[in-house]
Parts: structure tokens; sequence; C-alpha cells
């Protein structure tokens, strides 16, 4: 048994290591392609050429040196992305740009390869081998001096929409009616940045005008604190009730009692004897003197005062559970 | 030339003099300073003298006396001046990983068996909240931006780490005033709340006694960090950073084997963070950031909202009871400790109630609401991230 635990416990933390290195690499897309360049985006050399966009969707760094860009399907590993370069690590939620000019003497962020031709554009993991992104380019090609990209940064699917030569109005009412169409010509070239301008207004701001005077926020979160605090009330009421059934089980059975045990479990409501004993207890404490009163070692109704109180005792503190000696 | 020699060597002297007068305190000295330091003394004061809230009390005294010394600037030791030690020790509070460590020892030293013994009490922890949402909607109405409001508000949780936490996310620049206002009316539970307390209830009322908590067993203890951290986590994903290490701290302190942990968590660890918030907090407060009017209107919000949470969670028990069979009710003087400030509010519970009857210890039964508003608080912060941040 402890064996087959291991086992779990390493085949677990294997595939946990290899899903967390896999979900780095899978956190990129390709954002945004320009094909031909005539009168836009100038490189580092001065250079107007095509270039490929990769944007981090994750909320952390993703180095990419090692992975690979390519036009051809048949040939994976085209270009290598260099390793061991700073920049190819990719702050969260940032963008990337590599110039497709057929100079990779020029550096890491110039290609082995032009795109004015190409018909797609992949980026293949380290291995060589898993596709992370691919994007099919529009029949006939991207018109000059535009470029094809995703509707909003990092979003939609990669299935081929080449067919679908729209503007980004056109997609993002798509988008709006719920219709997935990630990729179109967009409105305005944005090598590195944000293909979608976000609005100005912070959540806050927004709020502000949303509920000038804090009632829908109070209501919403108080319904939200409660909601939580509900929930766990009933939870541990459940658990609660459970484990008193439960000591009372153990308890009735540790004595041999066998009644107590039908009892707590409810098949079998408390004894007649039990009811006219507590009756017989009343009648003498009311009619004949408060008998009980007198008699030691037996259960009073009367009302111990006593200004000692075992919560007031400095010997049980608040954060520990006293512990119970039991004399062997 | 001998003599021009020395009235040279006097002069160079002299300006070197009067440049080091120039970088020393009594110089850059502003009246701002002044009034600050005194604040620190009277902090200093109340925490040795009255025993109020000393363990924060005095860090945070004496941080502001040590924020509030009069610097010449560009020398690197000012808390706001980047790479100097006070600055490097305040990046736990404007990053935020303090209060998360702070929250680690609070749930490694609560038991919540009052709570897991008598789980209705956890809807008064949820009442109280109403404090922080009622300075929510005063602190709009007096101009502060829902995000001031929201930071503002978190007074009323009555959670030092919790406003700490939230204001760094939504309101840096009001942190120091209001981590300041958070722990001073937490050191004033026990002059606010009685009179709330008494205003809202009958002497018939104070007088309640409530059954004794049962027995919890070890299995109910632990599943109570697991079950609750997956609760409320889920519902408010924003407040994972409290609520995860106070179950976290709560799950190593129940599941007896990790003694060494829960002792490190609620022990060294908590002591350390707490001096270094403490007085970078204090420090944080220089005459220049923390002297505005706004300042004032936050102390105000603070004072109304510890009102409004006390009222709230009084009131809120008196409503429940409502719905409670004889015998199964509960004292409204426990209301106040839906306020999160532990264990103060539940000792004050407990005053309050031996002064109507002798025999009526509530503390036990106040720690339930006590420790409920810790989570209850947590949850509104999460709530509030998520909907301003």
């Amino acid at each position: 048994m402890k064996n087959h635990i291991r086992t779990l416990l390493l085949f677990g933390a294997l595939t946990l290591s290899y899903t967390m290195s896999g979900q780095n690499m899978a956190a990129i897309r390709i954002n945004e392609v320009q094909s031909v360049n005539t009168d836009g985006y100038i490189d580092d050399y001065g250079c107007r050429n095509g270039w490929i966009e990769l944007f981090n969707t994750s909320y952390g760094t993703v180095d990419i040196g090692g992975c690979y860009l390519t036009d051809d399907p048949n040939d994976l590993t085209k270009y290598m992305i260099p390793k061991g370069d700073a920049l190819t690590k990719i702050p969260p939620r940032q963008h990337v740009l590599f110039y497709a000019d057929n100079l990779p003497d020029r550096g890491t962020f110039h290609i082995s390869f032009d795109i004015p031709n190409a018909k797609q554009v992949i980026f293949v993991s380290n291995n060589g081998r898993t596709i992370i992104d691919e994007v099919t380019l529009p029949e006939g090609g991207i018109p000059a001096n535009k470029s094809y990209g995703r509707v909003v940064d990092g979003e939609g699917s990669s299935e081929p929409t080449h067919f679908l030569q729209r503007s980004i109005r056109v997609a993002q009412k798509e988008r709006a009616a719920g219709e997935d169409h990630g990729w179109a010509i967009l409105d305005k070239v944005t090598p590195s940045t944000n293909n979608l301008t976000l609005d100005g207004d912070s959540k806050s701001t927004t709020m502000g005008k949303t509920d000038p005077y804090g009632v829908i926020m109070a209501i919403v979160a108080m319904s939200v604190v409660f909601v939580a605090l509900i929930l766990l009330y009933v939870v541990f009421k459940k658990i609660g009730n459970r484990a008193v059934i439960k000591s009372h089980l153990k308890e009735a059975a540790s004595k041999g009692d066998v009644a107590s045990v039908a009892s707590v479990k409810g098949k079998e409501s408390t004894s007649a004897e039990v009811f006219a004993a507590i009756a017989m207890a009343f009648h003498l404490y009311k009619e004949d003197n408060e008998i009980h009163d007198f008699e030691n070692t037996i259960l009073t109704i009367h009302k111990e005062s006593k200004s000692y109180s075992p919560w007031s005792s400095k010997i049980y503190t608040l954060r520990e559970t006293p512990q119970v000696r039991r004399n062997k | 030339m001998i003599l021009e020699a020395s009235h040279n060597f006097f002069s160079l002297i002299g300006e070197n003099l009067n440049q080091f007068l120039q970088y020393t305190g009594f110089a850059n000295a502003t009246v701002g300073h002044i009034a600050m330091i005194i604040i620190g003394l009277i902090f200093i004061y109340i925490a040795i003298k009255k025993e109020w809230e000393p363990l924060l009390l005095v860090p945070i005294g004496f941080g502001i006396i040590v924020g509030n010394i009069p610097l010449f600037p560009g020398l690197s030791v000012g808390i706001y001046e980047e790479g100097s030690v006070l600055n490097i020790l305040y990046q736990g509070v404007v990053k935020g990983w303090y209060p998360p460590l702070i929250f680690l020892g609070i749930g490694a030293m609560t038991d919540f068996s009052a709570l897991i013994s008598n789980p209705k009490l956890l809807l008064i922890g949820a009442a109280a909240q109403f404090g922080i949402f009622g300075a929510y909607a005063i602190a709009l109405a007096l101009g502060f931006t829902p995000a001031e409001a929201g930071a503002i508000g978190i007074i009323g949780g009555a959670d030092g780490p919790t406003a700490i936490f939230l204001s760094s996310r939504l309101a840096p620049d009001l942190m120091g005033a209001i981590a300041v206002s958070a722990y001073s009316y937490m050191a004033l539970v026990p002059v606010i709340q009685p009179p709330v307390m008494r205003l809202f209830t009958t002497h018939k009322e104070r007088l309640i006694r409530m059954k004794s908590p049962r027995a919890v067993s070890k299995r109910e203890k632990i599943m109570f960090p697991i079950v609750g951290f997956l609760l409320t986590a889920f519902i408010v994903p924003s407040g994972l950073p409290l609520l995860g290490m106070l179950f976290f701290g709560n799950l190593l302190k129940e599941s007896g084997v990790t003694r060494r942990l829960a002792e490190t968590a609620r022990g060294p660890l908590i002591d350390v963070i707490t001096i270094l918030i403490g007085l970078t907090v204090g420090c944080s407060t220089q005459a220049d950031e923390f002297l505005r009017l706004k300042s004032i209107g936050i102390f105000v919000l603070g004072a109304a909202s510890f009102f409004i949470a006390t009222a709230a969670g009084v009131l809120f028990v008196k409503f429940f009871n409502l719905f409670l069979k004889e015998g199964n009710k509960i004292n409204p003087l426990i209301g106040n400790a839906g306020v999160s400030a532990v264990p103060d509010s539940a000792r004050v519970s407990n005053l309050v109630g031996l002064e109507y009857d002798k025999t009526n210890y509530l503390l036990m039964h106040a720690m339930g609401p006590n420790v409920a508003g810790v989570i209850g608080s947590a949850v509104a912060a999460g709530i509030l991230l998520g909907f301003l941040g």
C-alpha cells in the first residue's frame, strides 16, 4: 500500500513539474504579423521589414530562449531563438517583436526567413516538435503596410480565419456577440503594443460612476460576506451534529449500553423510565421541602452560586486546549 | 602670511561646521515634525502607561519618531528614499507581504473551537462588517474616491494587517494614516465599545446566559481550516493572501504534527513581522505626508466605522434572538466581538457582561464572533480589492 502511495506521489510530482514547464511556454501566443512593411516600423538597423509579434498571456515571466519560429510546417526548427539572451524573457502580459528579414546575423530578434509570401507562422516549443501556436495568414496575403492580429491581445482561437478579411470593428462586434473570431486585419499597426487599447477608466472610477453612494457596494459585499460565512455555518453545523452523535455513540458503546446506542442513533426515543424519574425528581423538589438538596451526590436543579468558573481560570489559556492528565 | 593662513584655516572650519549644521535635524525641523514627534511620544505613553495594544503602539510610536527626524534629502536614509535601509524594510508593507505573514501567525495562535462548537456565531462576525461598508458610504459622501473610501472603510474591520494590506493596494498615499488610525482605534476598543453596547441592549438582555460550548473533536479542528479556506477562497479569490495564510497557520496548529512550524509562526515569526510592520508604518507617517486634512477625515471615519461595526454586531444578535428558542439565545453583549480586534473586543464583552452578572463569563462565547470577524474582514477586504483594485 505504502509503495502504491509513493508511486502515486512520484507520478503526481512528475506530472506537475511537466505541466508547470508546459504552462509557461503554452502562455505564449503569436499576436500580430506584418508581412510587407514599406512605410512603417523601423528596426534597430534602420530598416523596414515584416515582423512577428509574440505576446505572453500569463502573469509570470516566460523565457522563450530555445524555442523556434517558422513559416514551414515541414521544418519546425527553421529559426531557433538563441538561449541565454536576457531579452528573450518576456515579462508578464508583454510583447516581443521578431524582424522577418532573413538576417539572423543581426541578433536574437532577426529571424532566418522573411514572410512576404508566407502562408502561416508557427511558434514551436524548445523541444522542436510541439507547436505552441500557429496562425494561417489571409489568402492573397496581408495587404501591404497592414497587420493581421488578434482583436484582443492573446485572446481568441488560433484556428485559421484567413478567409475572414474583415475590419477590427466587425471582429469586435462578432466577439461581443459571443463568436470566437480571434483574428482580423487591424485598423492600426501596433508593433510591441496592445492591439486593443483599453478604456481609461479604472475599476474604482467605474464604481464611482455606477454607485456614487456606496449602497450597491454595501449590499453586494455584505451579501457575499454573509453567503461565505453562512456556507461555513451550514457545513460546520452538519459536521458538528455528526460529531456529537458519534461521540455519544462512542460513549454509550464504551459503557456497553445498547439502549443508549439505539437512542443516540434515533431509532428509539428516551425511555419512559427516564421521564418518570425526572418527573419524580421535580415532584420531590416542589412538594417535599426540597428534599433533594439534603441528599449527597444527588443531581439538583438548584442554582449553584459560586464566583469561580473555569472560564475565568488562568490555567486555561485561550490558545491551547487544556491537557487532561489521567492517573493510571 | 601666517595670519592669512590661520584665517583661511578657521574660515574653512567655519564653513564645514555651517555645512554640517545644514545636515542636522535642528536646521531642517518644521512644526509638522515636532507635532508628529509629540504624537509618537503620546503613542508610547499610552502603550506603556495604559497598556493599550503595547506590542503595536510601542513600535508604531517609536516609528513615528524615527520617521519624523528632519532629514536633509539625498542622504539615502529616509523611508521614502529608494535603497535606504528603512525603504527596504518598508517594501514588506508596500508590496503587502507583511500582513499575510502576520495572518499566518494569527492562524497558528487562534483556537476556533468556540466557533466550531457554535457555528451560528459566524453570522455575528459577518454582521459586524457593516462597519466597513458604512464607513465606505460616508467616505464617498465626503468626497473620497471609491478606492480611497474602500481603504478607509476597512478600518471598521478592526484588523490592522488587513487595513495595511488593502490600503497598500487601493490607496498607498493614505496607508500611513489608515494604519495609525486602525491601530489607534483597536487600542481604544475598551473605551469605544462599552457605551455602544450599553446603548443598544436592555438590562434583561445583558443577563442572558449562554450554553456552555461542547467539546470539539480534533478531526473537526483539522477540517475547519481546510473547509473554511476552500469555501471562502472560492467565493472571494482576491482574499487569497490573507485567507490562505490564516487557515494555513491554523492547520499547522491543529494538525498536531507540525508543532515546530506552528510555534515558529505564532512566536518568532509574528514577533519579527510585528516589529517590522509597526516600525515602518510608524516611519511612513512623515509630517509632510501625514499632516493633511485627509488624515483628519480618516480618523473621523475610523471612529464612525468602529461605532457602526459594534452597533451592527449587537443589533444583529438582538435580531437573531428573535428566531432562537429560549435557552439557545445569545447574549447581545458578544455582538461587539464581531469586529476582529482579537482578543480585545472579546475581553470587552466579558468585562461588560461581568458588570451585570458576576458569574456570567462571556469570554469563550465572544471568542466565536471574534475569530469569525477575522475571517469576515479578510473576506470583505478581498471583495473590496476585487471591486476596486
